[in-house]
């Protein structure tokens, strides 16, 4: 009995040491797998996104396009302002005055999988994608004819017609990357991303996705071993992942956007920030099919002349946007000769209403009629949309036009653009690589379906000629033909471009060499070191 | 003065908190134009996000204007809204629920299996739904809010009115042939509506809540409109730069939904029965005495 209460006897010294030892314990147990983590973070680039990758099938369009760069690679790459630069094509050439694109394969490219990327694996990439209905929107695809193999280092890909933007075309993201061959499973259904480019994918969740270097990759080899894409679905939650050194980088418009309020917290708080002009524009639309006074082309003019552009991009948008009256920012190729902003002057645009016979006060009338117009605002679809509007409602308030907001959620947008359902709208262009024909025929073409984007102006009379004239206009003239279209948006008062929205990145300190995509939808991984 | 002299007493029974908040939160919502002191919708984006001057008291916007005439109109804003929410909700409420406590059987099973239904979707749901089906706007919001809010209502009439229905003096109004729309109208319903006013208070914070998240989210009150949810939506992006601009408007909105809070449950409180003094015992043999003569014959 003595001796077993000997054996149980707890003093305070026994407990004490205990109890530190079980906390080693436990502390050194933590601590190991951070050690071995920490190894791991030193070789890792750690990205942030909006939302998971999804299906990252380079043929379909459901995955996010900059977790699809990391994997799947063009023909030909889409270079800053606009160069075709060689990808997987070292050399090409456009004959038979446009009908015929002849590609030199690269030599010594293989497949994450090992297969070899020959004339072949071209052949049956293209097989996935071009001439089917579904791709119908790019004309390389509705216009396609057929694929010769030459030999295992060339191939000839043969068109009905000459194409507009051929080589731009094949640097998109999707549908036209290269998956393996072999990757695929035996009724020829899509398994796994399996491209060539310099990553392959180790894992891939809801949380994220995990890369590793694919060290038999053709090209300048990354500098570090794994890229992570981690999913943080709120803007503020990703500052502060940033912040506290969860997340390398985060920005770009499709990656995990930035607003330039949100860019300016955090350059105040010492992260380095990376401003790229951008190759979008934000447009306010006018639709004058809905509203009889918009169709009046001096009314769209005292629109444009109310809004203070300098105004927007100054305080809404920091300063790091600039205004413009142009459809097209100068990064964008054959993006025409530039306008002058237009200044706001309340005098112009009020003489401007009275003459369209738009009178009286607070707001105007005609026939008994108020001067009342709806703005279909999405936050979602623009960040920082609401603010302009509410800008723009009290700006066009001094005019005599009185604007009610609408906000609409992703869904309501999608669908109340493409059936005409507002107003005013804000539009923004595609942006590089699919400019300027993207937008010019996408946006502006009213017998051409473009799904739930929508039509910035329709005109079927004089707009559509034009936009025709300028598709089917020879290489020499399509600058010319182009140019005709921007000045007849620009002398109708079409379209009121508000700013060329900035593509916003911020990174930690140990990312060295940032330097921003030449597209947003590529993933700006290339050219970065990691410091200690 | 003699009408008001009961209505202070009873102001006065109040905690003194909540009388003050929402004393100051009706008078501002009242008031509102006339208080505040700038155009709360001018906008001058020259001094965007200024903090305190002289001329703006508690500083301006990201837009420019005026934070405290915009905190004053949005108290406005929030009353009206939180009173025909309150009104919309508990009319169907208390038709519902007294119907259902009146007629009891099949239609009291039905009708409550109805509000069932309805209080098992949470009542963001329910408003974010109709929202969906019916479009963004002012009366859409309102529309949307009673339509979530009513089947407690109707749950705690339904409960009042089955209570009231099997007291005694209904069981003497129905032997002494008193006509179905008699006791409906005249015994049921005010009974009814007296004891379920009371919960109203008590929701009346919450209902502020619910039109501050909605306008948060973008589908309640539509720009330039000032309200409490939408400029603390509006201020976010400037949470850590200058975080006044999103402070003031969410000390405003926690004072006003306590203030109810604290007033529901005093409301409450007093609502519970009190023994009986023996000024109401002497009023109460007063009456027996009448009836006993009125049945003599």
């Amino acid at each position: 009995m003595n001796n077993n209460n000997e054996f149980m006897r707890i003093d305070r010294r026994s407990f004490l040491a205990g109890v530190s030892k079980l906390l080693g314990v436990s502390a050194l147990s933590s601590i190991l797998p951070s050690i071995v983590a920490a190894s791991e973070v030193k070789d890792t680039l750690r990205i942030a996104i909006a939302k998971p990758a999804g299906d990252i099938n380079p043929h379909k369009y459901t995955g996010l396009w900059g977790v699809q760069d990391l994997v799947f690679e063009p023909l030909v790459k889409y270079g800053h302002d606009g160069k075709i630069e060689p990808g997987l094509a070292t050399e090409w050439s456009v004959e038979d005055g446009g009908r015929l694109l002849k590609l030199t394969l690269r030599k010594g490219v293989t497949f994450h999988d090992g297969t070899p990327f020959d004339a072949a694996a071209v052949e049956w990439n293209l097989k996935r994608w071009i001439g089917l209905e579904a791709n119908n929107w790019m004309n390389s695809s509705r216009l396609y004819a057929g694929t010769d193999i030459v030999d295992d280092d060339h191939v000839n890909v043969r068109f009905k017609e000459p194409v507009l933007g051929l080589l731009q075309e094949f640097a998109y993201v999707r549908p036209v990357r290269l998956l393996s061959p072999k990757s695929v499973s035996g009724d020829g259904s899509y398994k796994a991303p399996v491209g060539t480019g310099p990553w392959h994918q180790a894992t891939a969740g809801n949380e994220g996705s995990a890369f590793e270097r694919f060290d038999a990759y053709w090209g300048d080899k990354p500098s570090f071993k794994y890229l992570e894409v981690k999913v943080l679905p709120d803007s503020r939650g990703r500052m502060a992942a940033l912040r506290a050194g969860d997340v390398d980088l985060i920005g770009g418009a499709f990656v995990s956007p930035l607003t330039a309020t949100e860019a300016e917290t955090l350059k105040g708080a010492g992260i380095d920030v990376v401003i790229d002009p951008g190759t979008t524009t934000m447009i306010m639309a006018f639709n004058t099919s809905r509203v009889e006074a918009l169709r009046d082309p001096k009314v769209r003019k005292a629109i444009n002349l109310g809004i203070d552009r300098a105004a927007i991009s100054q305080v809404l948008y920091r300063g790091l946007a600039t205004s413009t009256g142009n459809l097209f920012s100068e990064t964008v190729p054959y993006s025409g000769k530039r306008f002058d902003v237009p200044r706001r002057d309340t005098e112009t645009a009020k003489s401007l209403l009275e003459e369209a016979g738009w009178v009286g006060g607070p707001v105007r009338q005609k026939d008994g009629k108020d001067l009342a117009i709806e703005l279909v605002v999405s936050e979602e679809q623009v960040p920082g949309s609401r603010s302009v509007a509410e800008v723009i409602q009290s700006e066009l308030q001094e005019i005599g036009v009185t604007l009610t907001i609408r906000s609409v959620d992703h869904a309501s947008r999608h669908s109340d653009i493409p059936e005409r359902k507002f107003d005013l709208a804000f539009f923004q262009t595609f942006g590089a690589p699919y400019e300027p024909f993207g937008t010019v025929v996408g946006l502006f073409l009213s017998t051409y379906d473009n799904g739930v984007d929508g039509k910035l102006f329709i005109d079927p009379e004089h707009l559509d000629p034009l936009v025709l004239a300028a598709m089917s206009a020879p290489e020499g003239e399509m600058e010319a033909a182009l140019q005709k279209v921007y000045d007849w948006l620009h002398d109708n008062d079409a379209i009121a471009p508000l700013l060329f929205v900035p593509g916003i990145w911020a990174h930690a300190a140990r990312v060295k060499g940032f330097q921003s995509p030449a597209t947003e939808y590529d993933m700006p991984y290339e050219n970065i070191t990691l410091a200690e | 003065m003699q009408p008001v002299r009961p209505l202070l007493k009873a102001i006065g029974a109040f905690p003194r908190s909540a009388v003050f908040t929402i004393g100051a939160f009706v008078l501002l919502g009242l008031l509102a134009p006339y208080i505040a002191p700038h155009d709360p919708n001018a906008q001058d984006l020259l001094i965007a996000g200024q903090g305190p001057t002289l001329a703006h008291p508690f500083g301006v916007d990201h837009l420019g204007r005026d934070t405290l005439s915009r905190l004053i109109v949005a108290a406005r804003t929030s009353l009206v809204g939180v009173c025909l929410v309150l009104v919309c909700a508990h009319a169907i409420g208390i038709a519902i629920g007294t119907i259902a406590g009146y007629r009891r059987g099949w239609t009291d099973e039905l009708l409550m299996r109805i509000v069932d239904v309805g209080q098992a979707i949470p009542s963001l749901i329910v408003s974010l739904a109709v929202i969906g089906i019916a479009g963004v706007s002012y009366w859409n919001m309102i529309l949307a809010l009673a339509l979530a809010w009513w089947p407690g209502s109707a749950r705690i009439s339904r409960a009042v009115a089955v209570n009231t229905m099997n007291k005694p003096h209904m069981e003497a109004l129905r032997v002494l042939g008193a006509s179905p729309v008699r006791i409906y109208f005249v015994h049921l319903l005010p009974t009814t509506i007296g004891a379920v006013l009371v919960y109203a208070t008590a929701d009346a914070g919450a209902v502020a809540l619910a039109i501050a998240t909605l306008s948060f989210l973008g589908l309640g009150i539509q720009p330039p409109t000032p309200e409490w949810g939408q400029m603390l939506v509006d201020a976010l992006p400037y949470l850590e730069s200058d975080p006044r601009q999103v402070i003031l408007p969410g000390l405003t909105l926690t004072l006003a939904v306590i203030g109810f809070n604290i007033l529901g449950e005093a409301v409450a409180l007093n609502r519970v029965p009190k023994p009986l003094t023996s000024r109401m015992l002497a009023a109460r043999r007063r009456v027996t005495a009448f009836w006993a003569k009125e049945a003599r014959p």
